[in-house]
């Protein structure tokens, strides 16, 4: 394999092309297990009848880890609302559509996000107090089994000439709560401070799933927190605020 | 020196708490009331004295909340919770009832998981200890991080003075590190869950797979009407909301306030020191109360100038209530939510129903089960008030009450029970509706004991015997009873051989003006039924005369029904019952219009003192048996005059009936002294009688009129003591093909004695006093009476049959099924069909021996063929 393209750059890892595989190299700081785990993930997942790229290999490459799979040629979703602001509707409309079909789908032996979720929340810094209150929460929220991407945004939607959207990115996958899945999307876009579209997105996934506002709102203190477990200095004042509240009585 | 209790902070260490907790549990379950009280007595006593610490504490721990009023909550939590259970027994006997043979006793659960929220985390713990304490349970305290030295202090307190009162060491712990992980053991290991807190904990515990007495969110709206006193109104709701920083879960979160009175009810709450925030600064508390729709951990318990301050919205200092005037009563508003501060809502409503509306919402929105609460005029209002208790899905409907205040109970309403665990019932995902106190936390035991059946003897209100009593009895029509018009209900055949004949007479003697139905054939139908109680309408009599055999009185009685009560369904009149005082169909009373004479022609059916009638609808064949004491006829005159005639056909058919009447009677397991006497001695005539009414019955004035009154004997015992599945299987029989209804009863006769007999039924009828098979032996003690001997109670049950057989020969009845002429293969294809509509006869119920449906085939076999073979 040949590791001259480079086609995306990460803290930890580097995308690099090889013909019609993308080999995705760690550094050697990276966990084998989580490696191993995102590779596993995919494989899981690529059967279940969306369009995902396949796993190759899983390998070494000069004594870095590496995972290849089938390289997609065309554009993110996050290029093309960059690129035709005037078209948000409409790919935001795509964008739900297919987070949508992610969550029809069940695959068995996936992490389950509840149990993530509840590991996260006792991995932060937060005080006990409110580590209790996210954790009596989550325990009341309701568990199902859907396929939740974990990281689900506009540049991990890949769009081919022939207009066939295809999803990467599967290291967070798991079985879970949609609502969860949304929360996470939600976050995301408000960190990317995206204020244009976070609220247009969170009213086009409620509409089209009839899922009430508040059932999403209601993880939005869960994937703060865990969020807050990796995210940076920056970020941490506004994520802690989001996990500072506490259940009625 | 403090004592050092072990410190729970491991899953571990917690494990081996609950075994302990458990073992104490068990010495304490052996205390008397009186030790109990006393533990009771002291523990509130240092709840009480430290009142004022553990409202410092409170606060200072949690940083929520007013320390003054704290004061009160603990101050409430231990006097009022005393004083309200004081003298509540909680210990062994709570309830006797000698008569009814009921006693309830009162036991304690075992270990209760408290969880305490970060609100009240002083008063909760000393609510729930004492309660625990009252009624001998262990309890074990999961506090809330935020509050956990307070509650546990408070733990503490109560448990020194239990211990030092003589409860058991270790009866009271607590979890000193609290995490979820403990909480949920706690709530696994325990025996019942006292969980107070938000929808999460409430979720939590009831999903603990431990029976929880959890409670939940309140979003209480105060709607104040147009007929409200406003001074109060608004006063008493600043002093609710403003009560603790607004942290009680009763408390007011919105006021929805009628556009009459709004401008006022504002000008109120400005005047008594309240903040309206404006436009800008609507939207800024907006941000600040709620994240994300979740409450901001940050303005709980704080004051309205903090929270304010917080919103960077400028107020006076000394604000009580931060005001948002919103519109919307959706989720999507921040101001509909329950904001557990002094921060309220308030809406304009166009009128009562548009106020019933909002609040309706703002409880779905949160506070389903919880509170709701209503200022108005409740002299003149009455209406609206039971249009708002009926609308609200809350468990308490507070009326001109402040609610924080008034939902805890005892200090605005005094049978409110005090409590600081209110329950919100199902709509709150809750098993309690009620507040809680200490009956939720014992098992009641009831013992029951072995009572029996009141019985009783009923009977027309006049019986007239006596060979030429007809004339006589009628002239109580016109001089007793002044009737006017009578009906006469007979058969053809009676009609036409002038039976009817002395009564008209006499009624015309009498200047009662009357008016004959002849119309009446065996087997009476609905269509006979319906066509005589046409006439009865046009006729309007307010006496019915049936004259004849069963048939006539049985149509006579229809007749009535359908004269006094025309809406009457008979497929509901004819619903089996278990129990004649139990059945669910209320019969429609009779005697209102027209009142019963019945005057039988033969000695037989008994119908003129039964509460029974049969008719069949002739459209779909099927027969309505009716069975009401509201049945009962009035009056019956049994007179043999009118027996003499009677053919030897009919003689020998409804003397045996009479037979199969006692007998079933007596076997009964609803017999009592009273039917046994009446039924033994009609028994006795028969047999000496009815061969002689059978052989010379014109001649034998005497066969004659035994005869008459032994069949009316017969009637009474079986009208009160009912029948058996001799009964059963007869009228099937009867149905099927055509056997007259006598006969088909001595046909079954042997079939059931026998059957009854036995000393080891497959099943036995349930019935109280029916305690053990005892058939045989009533068998033989009619044997005795009838003087038939025999060495032991079998031989006196075989001399019996013997006897019964004999009788049957000299009244000319065969002695199987198949000598009547039945065609053997179709007897055989229907009897799977006949012996399940006999197992499902109304008689079958009164059977000493439950029948299964095999046995009653085997019973018909036996009868159809003539052999006795063992069923």
């Amino acid at each position: 394999m040949k590791l001259d393209k480079v086609i995306a750059e990460r803290k930890n890892k580097t995308v690099y092309r090889d013909g019609n595989l993308a080999i995705k190299v760690f550094s050697n700081e990276y966990s084998k297990a989580d490696i191993l785990n995102e590779a596993c993930n995919q494989a899981r997942v690529e059967d279940c009848g969306l369009n995902i790229p396949r796993v190759r290999e899983v390998c070494k490459i000069d004594g870095k880890w590496a995972i290849a799979t089938e390289y997609v040629e065309g554009v993110t979703l996050q290029k093309m609302m960059d690129d035709h602001p005037e078209k948000i509707d409409e790919y935001l409309n795509l964008f739900v559509d297919l987070q949508m079909q992610i969550h029809a789908k069940k695959v068995p032996h996936l992490n389950k996000l509840k149990e993530k979720m509840q590991r996260k929340i006792s991995e932060t810094t937060l005080d006990a107090t409110t580590r209790y209150e996210l954790h009596t929460r989550l325990a009341s929220l309701p568990e199902h089994d859907k396929v939740c991407h974990g990281d689900f945004v506009p540049s991990n939607v890949i769009i081919t000439p022939d207009k066939k959207a295809y999803i990467i990115d599967w290291a967070h996958v798991t079985s879970g709560n949609a609502s969860a899945d949304v929360a996470r999307t939600y976050l995301t876009f408000c960190l990317k401070n995206k204020k244009d579209i976070v609220d247009k997105y969170l009213n086009l996934f409620c509409k089209k799933s009839d899922t009430a506002k508040q059932y999403v709102q209601k993880w939005l203190p869960i994937v703060a927190a865990s969020q807050s477990v990796k995210g940076n200095e920056e970020e941490r004042e506004f994520l802690l605020s989001w996990t500072n509240v506490v259940d009625y009585e | 020196m403090e004592k050092d209790y072990g410190i729970i902070d491991s899953v571990e260490k917690l494990s081996q708490a609950m075994i302990e907790l458990k073992e104490a549990q068990k010495v304490f379950a052996g205390y008397s009331q009186s030790q109990v009280d006393r533990i009771f007595f002291e523990a509130a006593m240092a709840a009480n004295a430290q009142r004022i610490p553990l409202a410092k504490m409170a606060v200072e721990e949690t940083g929520m909340g007013i320390m003054e009023d704290k004061v009160i909550k603990n101050h409430y939590a231990a006097e009022y919770i005393y004083n309200k259970y004081k003298d509540t027994i909680t210990c062994g006997v709570i309830e006797e009832d000698e008569a009814y043979g009921i006693t309830k006793v009162a036991e304690p659960i075992g270990v209760i998981a408290a969880v305490i929220p970060t609100t009240n985390p002083t008063s909760t713990a000393i609510f729930k200890a004492l309660i625990a304490l009252k009624t001998r349970n262990a309890i074990i305290f999961s506090p809330h991080p935020r509050a956990k030295l307070s509650t546990i202090a408070a733990a503490k307190v109560i448990y020194e003075a239990a211990v030092k009162a003589g409860a058991p060491e270790g009866i009271i712990r607590w979890i000193d590190m609290p995490s979820l992980d403990m909480t949920n053991l706690v709530m696994r290991e325990s025996d019942i869950i006292l969980a107070t807190g938000g929808p999460g904990m409430v979720k939590a515990a009831y999903s603990s797979g431990k029976p929880a007495i959890g409670v939940g969110a309140g979003n209480t709206p105060a709607i104040i009407d147009e007929s409200a006193d406003i001074v109060l109104a608004v006063n008493s709701i600043i002093h609710s909301k403003t009560f603790d920083n607004g942290m009680i879960c009763a408390s007011e979160q919105s006021v929805i306030a009628d556009s009459k009175i709004y401008a006022k009810v504002k000008k109120e709450f400005k005047d008594r020191g309240c903040y309206f925030l404006k436009e800008d600064e609507i939207e800024k508390v907006r941000k600040t109360i709620l994240i994300n729709g979740a409450l901001n951990a940050k303005i709980v318990g704080q004051s309205a100038y903090k929270i304010a301050s917080l919103a960077n919205v400028k107020v006076p200092e000394k604000t009580k209530i931060l005001i948002g005037e919103v519109e919307s009563v959706e989720l999507s508003e921040e101001f509909a939510h329950e904001k557990l501060s002094p921060v309220l809502a308030m809406y304009k409503a166009k009128n009562f129903a548009d106020a019933l509306n909002k609040a309706d919402r703002l409880i779905a929105d949160g506070g389903f089960g919880h509170t709701s609460s209503l200022y108005i005029n409740t002299v003149t209002e009455k209406e609206k008030t039971a249009e708002f208790y009926s609308r609200m899905k809350t468990c308490r409907i507070l009326i001109n009450t402040p609610s924080s205040h008034g939902g805890i109970g005892d200090l605005y309403n005094f049978k409110l029970a005090p409590s600081l665990t209110l329950g919100c019932g199902s709509w709150g995902g809750n098993s309690v509706s009620e507040n809680v106190g200490v009956k939720h936390l014992l098992n009641i035991k009831t013992v029951a004991e072995r009572r029996q059946n009141m019985l009783w003897f009923r009977t027309p209100e006049k019986v007239y015997i006596k060979k030429g009593c007809l004339p006589v009895a009628l002239e109580e029509l016109k001089n007793y009873y002044g009737k006017k018009k009578a009906f006469i209900v007979t058969d053809t055949f009676l009609f036409e051989n002038g039976f009817t004949k002395p009564i008209t007479d006499k009624l015309n003697e009498l200047g009662i003006i009357h008016q004959t139905f002849s119309n009446v054939a065996p087997d009476p139908t609905l269509a006979c039924a319906k066509e005589g109680a046409l006439l009865m309408n046009e006729f309007k009599p307010d006496v019915i005369i049936a004259l004849g055999g069963g048939s006539a009185m049985d149509a006579a009685k229809i007749m009535w029904v359908l004269y006094e009560h025309p809406e009457a369904d008979f497929l509901d009149m004819a619903m089996r019952f278990a129990d004649i005082r139990k059945r669910i169909y209320q019969f429609p009373k009779m005697g209102e219009k027209a009142y019963f004479v019945a005057i039988p022609t033969s000695a037989g059916t008994g119908s003129e003192v039964t509460p029974f009638a049969v008719i069949t609808d002739e459209t779909s064949g099927v027969k309505y048996p009716l069975a009401d004491y509201e049945l009962l006829p009035d009056m019956a005159i049994v007179d043999a005059d009118l027996h003499m005639s009677a053919p030897k056909g009919l003689t020998s058919a409804s003397g045996i009936d009479a037979v199969s009447h006692n007998l079933e009677a007596i076997a009964s397991i609803m017999a009592t002294d009273y039917t046994d006497g009446i039924a033994l001695m009609s028994l006795k005539n028969i047999f000496e009688y009815l061969p002689r009414a059978y052989d010379n019955g014109p001649n034998d004035i005497e066969a004659r009129e035994k005869m008459a009154n032994a069949a009316t004997m017969a009637g009474m015992a079986f009208a009160n003591a009912f029948l058996g599945v001799c009964h059963s299987m007869a009228h099937k029989l009867g149905a099927f093909y055509h056997i007259p209804h006598g006969v088909a009863n001595a046909l079954m006769l042997d079939e059931v004695l026998l059957f009854n007999a036995s000393e080891v039924p497959t099943k036995m009828g349930t019935f109280s006093q029916y305690d053990h098979p005892h058939t045989l032996k009533r068998y033989a003690m009619v044997a005795d009476y009838l003087g038939l001997g025999g060495k032991d109670d079998e031989a006196k049950l075989k001399n019996l049959i013997k006897a019964l057989d004999d009788l049957k020969e000299k009244i000319g009845i065969k002695k199987s099924i198949a000598e009547y002429g039945i065609d053997e293969k179709e007897f055989l294809e229907k009897l799977d069909d006949m012996a399940t509509q006999a197992f499902d006869d109304q008689c079958t119920g009164a059977n000493p021996r439950y029948p299964l449906i095999e046995e009653i085939k085997k019973m018909y076999l036996n009868a159809y063929y003539g052999k006795h073979e063992e069923v």
